[in-house]
């Protein structure tokens, strides 16, 4: 910098200044498009997808440590299961994926018999023998799934096959127990019958069992790979998937590149309409007008390369969307009314012109705030306190929540189960509810309670998360509250700190939700059976004779109407008894470049990153 | 000069143990197991998990545990949250990312400041002063965040629009040099401004106290010139503020800017230690927070030595 | 005490006086002074500033709606909420509770409201077709129509209601319909409260014990630094994260205590610190070295010599931290772990960005939050620049 300038005289210091700025404003104009041209000319080649993750990203991509719908994204470019769902079909149909054909159920629905696939191999990597991946065996699969047995691997889904395999439960005691965990141990429920062959014995015909082997927590994995690279294994994915893991900037980018190995795996025919003209599936016509089955026949994956951003805040990934710099994303619901005429939830035209396209996507979302059954105020199952619970639940206002918070594109429904499922209410609501706003039936029942205006009646104590439109929520619920003389404490906490509160049972009242792992409303009914109570799935600590019974027999049943009616009876149960006030679903829109080829979102499962490709308009 | 030296590094080392067990105080006030195991643990996991960790011994082990961690640099306690990375190797990664957006903005801001700073003191008074002292003002009185948001719109996604390719980047990181300017130089200008206004402010009263000193106007008597006089007495007389202040500024070099990184996706060590905060990674916290301490430290003595060098007459204490 | 001589002699405050802007900033400044006493005295509370006034970000004066949006505020909150009630099997007590700020139903019977609702629904519906109203002009009497009706379900407002619905709406409404206007005005008092307090609390302290730290040395040198270098070396972030899980579960979470807690616990480092050296080279001086060998207390000395002299670098200090409260305050709203349960500018400025207010072109909230707090900064920095000129001894 020219600070001699002084010397001559006191004002051309400015200018000096004034050169400060300019060299900066140079930087900017000559280093920064230069470098980007570079980088267009060697992007221009391969086909490269830019796809975005609205979170800090998973922690670990070690399969049996992961829970989150993230974990799950993350985990479904390298790792496959023993089946997978149908890309296009709608409703969720699975197919095999490391499997021959799909598995042959005995008779009793306890014996499950599998073929694998001979041509698999895995991830070539130095953890094999010359760098060269080695072919699946039966080996493979019960060794991944005694993985999820292993407490030194800190699993997250060990829910998943609790009470389920034969002689699993205690393996899992036992070899805990342990010095040493032995893979090699049998287990009376996983039955080799060859290096292809396998059986799996149930201890009861779960109906679930089936959805288990598509969840990516079940992931085949060798064991070559967690000896060779110990704890750094959830760092250095090996599987058998069609990407392979190029770089992780943890918290920022995931990169992955095509699997040149990858077995023969064609992009799905266009099944042709039926005989008597109709579709095939739901959605079929449009899949067809979008063109999705243009690269059937073509070996997957047809990207050569995906790079994974993670957003931890929602604005950046908006406007790098716009900005050309990502080919989908979702619309935060902040932002809907600025893509969407909110009045017909219908893309605007400026959106329309950049070649954007829109999908609404329903999510089996169970958005709630629960009560601890526990508690002994507000938990109970006499009169009284379920009036109050009931008194409660109807001063909540979802639809002004709805509004305020999610543009009113949620769904508002009655129940534990989400929409499109077996045993969802039709039109989304139950005769003998107790949706608000009811004030002055509330009031009411408040009284009957034993707490006329809240007289007499503690602090309701409500967890919620930091974040704060939960804690913009939380609040309007507390105004609608003291309406009725309730008087709420809202403790906005950590995730952390919710969930070692929810493992104490002390919390009287908290915010929460849960997303279906798989289409049955069975996944969100057990949320409510007694014997998982906390520190399991049931959060609520409900426990009621009747329910468990019920639930007993319905997850070993296969769908039928009188399930369907048993999964009502157990819904209106909770209806009743209110240990929960909810519930909300949300519906994702999803915006896609045109660029983006064969998109169909989906947020159940994620084996779809090898299907889509980019072609530039 | 060297026995001034060891002196102040050995008057430090009980001021470091008394922080190293503030901090490990401090972050025991909760407990981190229950957190980290979630919902889903049982008493005896708990217990066991404690076992694991090491978080049932006596305090003073563990204490001793950092302790020989930090001085020997074996930072390889896993984290919670990303098994299989060790903290030190997310200090490795964290910190030159910090350090490449921070040490930039650090000496663009101070270099424009003091000039600017130099440039108002000298015409104090006129219009001019009155201009740049009312800009900075101005600058000062926004919130940072008004500036990143803005700044992030208007300068990464608006002229990215208008310019119809991408300029600077809304979002992420990626490494090597010559990305630097795509991913950095914006929260690089955004930081500068936002400092500018106060450094500027600083920097004036500063010389403002000093062009009023007798010396000056000795030596412009003597017919020193003006420059010589701004340069030569002034200058090395306004050091020792200046040096304390960009010295106060130099820890934060290594945390960074927190909401910066956390709104241009940089992982950097504020961006790693927020989440580190918020997913209850009790080893990283721990670690960072005590490796900061310590380089704040280290940054002290350096203040100090620095005066010693600038001002003689401290080191005679 | 001197100092406060020092500020009474009538010389310095005529000059203050001449000066133009302090005048200004100091009208400002007393404007914000009242604002924040008529908050404290109730004139705005918390409930106030949590009372849906109208529909979901409206905008404040002057703008023009574009017919969707008009389309959308005629159509939500009031109309559903009078629809509501009116299925209601107590009806007459359900339209009693419908509110929207000062807005209430007219007193009509029951048939006649529902013979305006169901024109409304009836029009609802009519404009439903088309694909977009914003370039369908043929629409638009259909949609003043739609307006008219909801208006007619209103009561009409007279007087103070009037006054107090339009000022609430003047600034428009944030994205749950709150008055941005109210949250504005009630952030003031938290702000001057933070902000005075803090600044207050830490100049006076950091000056005290850096001056002693400075002149003494020795003993009293060491301890003064090694309790800074203690508070400061622990990541500011990490201190006031650990100071809000503390305050979890007591009864001061919902109120500023954990914010001046840990203001408190940081922010008289930096003070201290510049007056240590600032004290450290007046040691030096002929003056205060005669004073010495006069033999005066070195109480005397610190008091009359030593602290007026570094006054000045007091009151920079004082305009720094006050802004620095004002702004942090913003920062740690912004993260989560500051002001909680009542607005704040920080917690506007969170709200505008994280409900895409910026992305969208809707600056009401962002804006109000950041020209109020800019102009309360500002004022603060011009009168304390001319307490300067006006104050500095050595300065004539």
């Amino acid at each position: 910098m020219k600070l001699d300038c002084w010397r001559t005289e006191p004002h051309v210091p400015l200018r000096c200044l004034r050169h400060s700025f300019l060299q900066t404003f140079l930087i900017c104009l000559l280093l920064v498009p230069g470098l980007l041209e570079c980088k267009q000319v060697m992007a221009d080649q391969p086909i490269v997808l830019r796809l975005p993750m609205p979170t800090a990203g998973p922690n670990s991509l070690d399969p049996v440590r992961g829970s989150s719908q993230y974990d799950n994204i993350a985990c479904g470019y390298v790792y496959e299961s023993l089946l997978e769902y149908e890309y296009l079909k709608r409703p969720f149909e699975l197919k095999p994926c490391l499997l021959e054909s799909m598995p042959e159920v005995s008779e009793d629905g306890k014996t499950f018999r599998f073929k694998l696939r001979e041509d698999i191999y895995f991830h070539d990597d130095p953890c094999f023998p010359d760098g060269k991946g080695r072919r699946l065996v039966t080996d493979d699969v019960f060794y991944s799934l005694k993985r999820m047995a292993d407490n030194g691997n800190q699993p997250k889904a060990w829910w998943l096959m609790k009470d389920t395999i034969v002689g699993f439960d205690d393996y899992r005691e036992q070899q805990n127990a342990a010095e040493d965990f032995d893979y090699d141990a049998p287990v009376e429920g996983m039955v080799k019958i060859s290096d292809y062959e396998f059986e799996i014995v149930l201890a009861q015909p779960f109906y679930r069992f089936i959805y288990t082997l598509a969840m990516f927590q079940t992931a085949v994995l060798p064991h070559e790979a967690v000896d060779y690279y110990k704890e750094k294994f959830s760092k250095h994915p090996v599987g058998t998937g069609p990407f392979l893991m190029q770089r992780w900037d943890f918290g920022a980018k995931l990169v992955f590149v095509r699997n040149p190995s990858y077995r023969t795996m064609l992009y799905p025919a266009d099944p042709g309409l039926n005989k008597d003209g109709s579709a095939p599936y739901t959605g079929y016509k449009e899949d067809v007008e979008l063109g999705f089955y243009k690269d059937a026949g073509k070996r997957l994956p047809l990207a050569d390369k995906v790079i994974l951003t993670m957003f931890a805040e929602n604005q950046p990934m908006w406007l790098k969307f716009l900005n050309r710099e990502l080919d989908y994303s979702r619309v935060p619901a902040e932002n809907f009314p600025q893509a969407f005429i909110k009045r017909r939830q219908k893309l605007r035209q400026s959106f329309k012109d950049m070649g954007i396209r829109a999908v609404p996507l329903p999510l089996l979302d169970f958005i709630y705030n629960g009560f601890n059954m526990e508690d002994p105020v507000f938990g109970g199952y006499d009169d009284k306190s379920k009036w109050l619970r009931q008194a409660i639940s109807l001063t909540y206002d979802l639809e002004e929540i709805n509004q305020a918070h999610y543009q009113g594109i949620n769904l508002i429904y009655d129940g534990p189960i989400p929409n499109g499922m077996d045993g969802h209410p039709e039109g989304h609501q139950v005769a003998n509810n107790y949706r608000g706003p009811n004030i002055p039936r509330a009031k009411k029942l408040l009284a009957k309670a034993g707490y006329p205006d809240g007289k007499g009646l503690p602090e309701l104590v409500f967890y919620t998360s930091r974040q704060p439109a939960s804690v913009e929520m939380a609040m309007m619920s507390k105004r609608n509250m003291a309406k009725i003389g309730v008087k709420m404490d809202v403790r906005s906490v950590d995730f952390a700190t919710l969930s070692e509160n929810l493992r104490k049972k002390t919390c009287p009242f908290f915010g929460l939700a849960w997303g279906s792992d798989y289409p049955d409303a069975e996944n969100n009914l057990q949320l409510f059976y007694g014997p998982f109570k906390s520190p399991m799935s049931n959060n609520f600590n409900y426990d009621r004779a009747e329910y468990n019974e019920l639930y007993e027999k319905v997850r070993v049943m296969q769908p039928s109407p009188e399930r369907s009616a048993m999964y009502a009876k157990m819904r209106d149960m909770i209806i009743e008894d209110v240990p929960v006030i909810g519930a909300m679903a949300r519906t994702r829109f999803y915006l896609i470049h045109s660029r983006l080829k064969n998109f169909k979102p989906e947020e159940t499962f994620s084996n779809w990153p090898k299907y889509l490709t980019v072609q530039e308009p | 000069m060297f026995a001034y030296i060891i002196r102040k590094l050995v008057y430090n080392i009980p001021v470091y143990l008394a922080i190293v067990l503030l901090v490990m105080i401090l972050l025991r006030q909760r407990d981190p197991v229950a957190g980290l195991l979630g919902k889903n643990a049982d008493a005896k996991d708990y217990a066991a998990k404690k076992q694991e960790l090491g978080l049932n011994r006596p305090f003073l082990i563990q204490y001793g545990d950092l302790l020989r961690s930090i001085f020997t640099f074996q930072f390889d306690e896993e984290s919670w949250t990303q098994p299989g990375v060790t903290v030190g190797e997310k200090l490795v990664e964290a910190v030159p990312r910090s350090l490449a957006l921070t040490v930039p903005a650090l000496v663009l801001t101070s270099l424009i400041s003091i000039v600017v700073a130099m440039i108002s003191a000298f015409n104090r008074g006129r219009f001019l002063d009155k201009l740049l002292v009312f800009l900075a003002v101005l600058g000062m009185s926004i919130s940072f965040l008004v500036y990143i948001i803005f700044g992030q719109y208007f300068g990464a996604y608006q002229l990215s629009q208008w310019l119809g390719r991408p300029v600077f980047s809304i979002h992420g990181y990626e490494p090597g040099l010559v990305n630097w300017a795509y991913y950095m130089l914006l929260p690089v200008l955004i930081s500068v401004i936002v400092s500018m206004g106060y450094d500027t402010r600083f920097y004036r009263a500063v010389m403002v106290e000093e062009t009023q000193r007798d010396y000056i106007t000795t030596a412009r008597a003597k017919g020193a010139t003006r420059g010589k006089v701004m340069f030569v007495h002034m200058l090395r007389n306004a050091m020792i503020p200046i040096i304390t202040r960009i010295m106060i500024t130099l820890p934060f070099l290594v945390t960074g800017s927190i909401l910066l990184e956390q709104f241009f996706g940089i992982p950097g060590m504020g961006y790693v230690l927020l989440s580190a905060i918020r997913n209850n990674d009790f080893p990283v916290v721990e670690t960072f927070t005590a490796v900061f301490a310590g380089l704040f430290i280290l940054s002290i003595i350096a203040t100090d030595i620095l005066y010693a060098l600038f001002d003689p007459r401290v080191r005679l204490q | 005490m001197s100092m406060t001589d020092r500020f009474f002699k009538t010389r310095e405050f005529r000059k203050l006086f001449r000066n133009k802007s302090a005048v200004i900033a100091m009208l400002v400044i007393a404007a914000y002074l009242f604002t924040a006493l008529f908050v404290m005295c109730g004139g705005i509370t918390r409930e106030t500033c949590d009372t849906v006034v109208g529909q979901n970000k409206m905008p404040g004066f002057f703008i023009q709606q574009t017919p969707e949006q008009r389309y959308e505020n005629a159509t939500s909150k009031f109309l559903p909420m009078v629809q509501r009630a009116l299925s209601r099997a107590d009806q007459t007590a359900a339209l009693a509770d419908v509110r929207l700020g000062q807005e209430r139903v007219v007193n009509k019977s029951a048939a006649q409201l529902q013979a305006i609702i169901d024109r409304a629904i009836e029009l609802k519906n009519e404009l439903n077709q088309s694909e977009d109203l914003d370039a369908d002009s043929a629409r638009l009497p259909q949609l003043k129509a739609l307006e008219d009706q909801v208006a007619m379900l209103k009561a009409p407002l007279t007087g103070w209601s009037r006054l107090m619905q339009n000022a609430s709406l003047v600034l428009g409404t944030d994205a749950q319909g709150r008055s941005i206007f109210l949250r504005g005005l009630y952030s003031i008092k938290i702000a001057i409260q933070i902000g005075l307090v803090t600044a207050a609390f830490c100049v006076l302290l950091g000056a005290l014990l850096g001056a002693a730290a400075g002149y003494f040395g020795g003993w009293v040198d060491h301890g003064i630094v090694w309790v800074y270098t203690t508070f400061s070396s622990i990541p500011n972030l990490v201190l006031l994260v650990v100071l809000s899980y503390a305050f979890t579960d007591s009864e001061v979470k919902d109120t500023l205590l954990p914010v001046y807690i840990a203001f408190g616990a940081t922010f008289w480092i930096g003070t201290c610190r510049v007056i240590r050296g600032e004290t450290l080279k007046l040691k030096r001086m002929e003056y205060i070295q005669a004073a010495q060998t006069a033999g005066f207390s070195p109480f005397y000395i610190l008091v009359r010599h030593v602290i007026p002299n570094t006054a000045h670098l007091m009151l920079i200090n004082f305009s720094l931290l006050l802004i620095g409260a004002i702004k942090s305050e913003v920062i740690l709203s912004f993260l989560g772990f500051g002001v909680k349960g009542q607005p704040s500018w920080g917690i506007m400025i969170r709200d505008a960005g994280n409900n895409g207010d910026v992305v969208s072109g809707f600056f009401w909230e962002i804006g109000t939050a950041t020209a109020l707090m800019f102009a309360l900064v500002l004022a603060f920095n011009i009168l304390s620049d001319a307490l300067q000129d006006a104050f500095d001894p050595k300065h004539v």
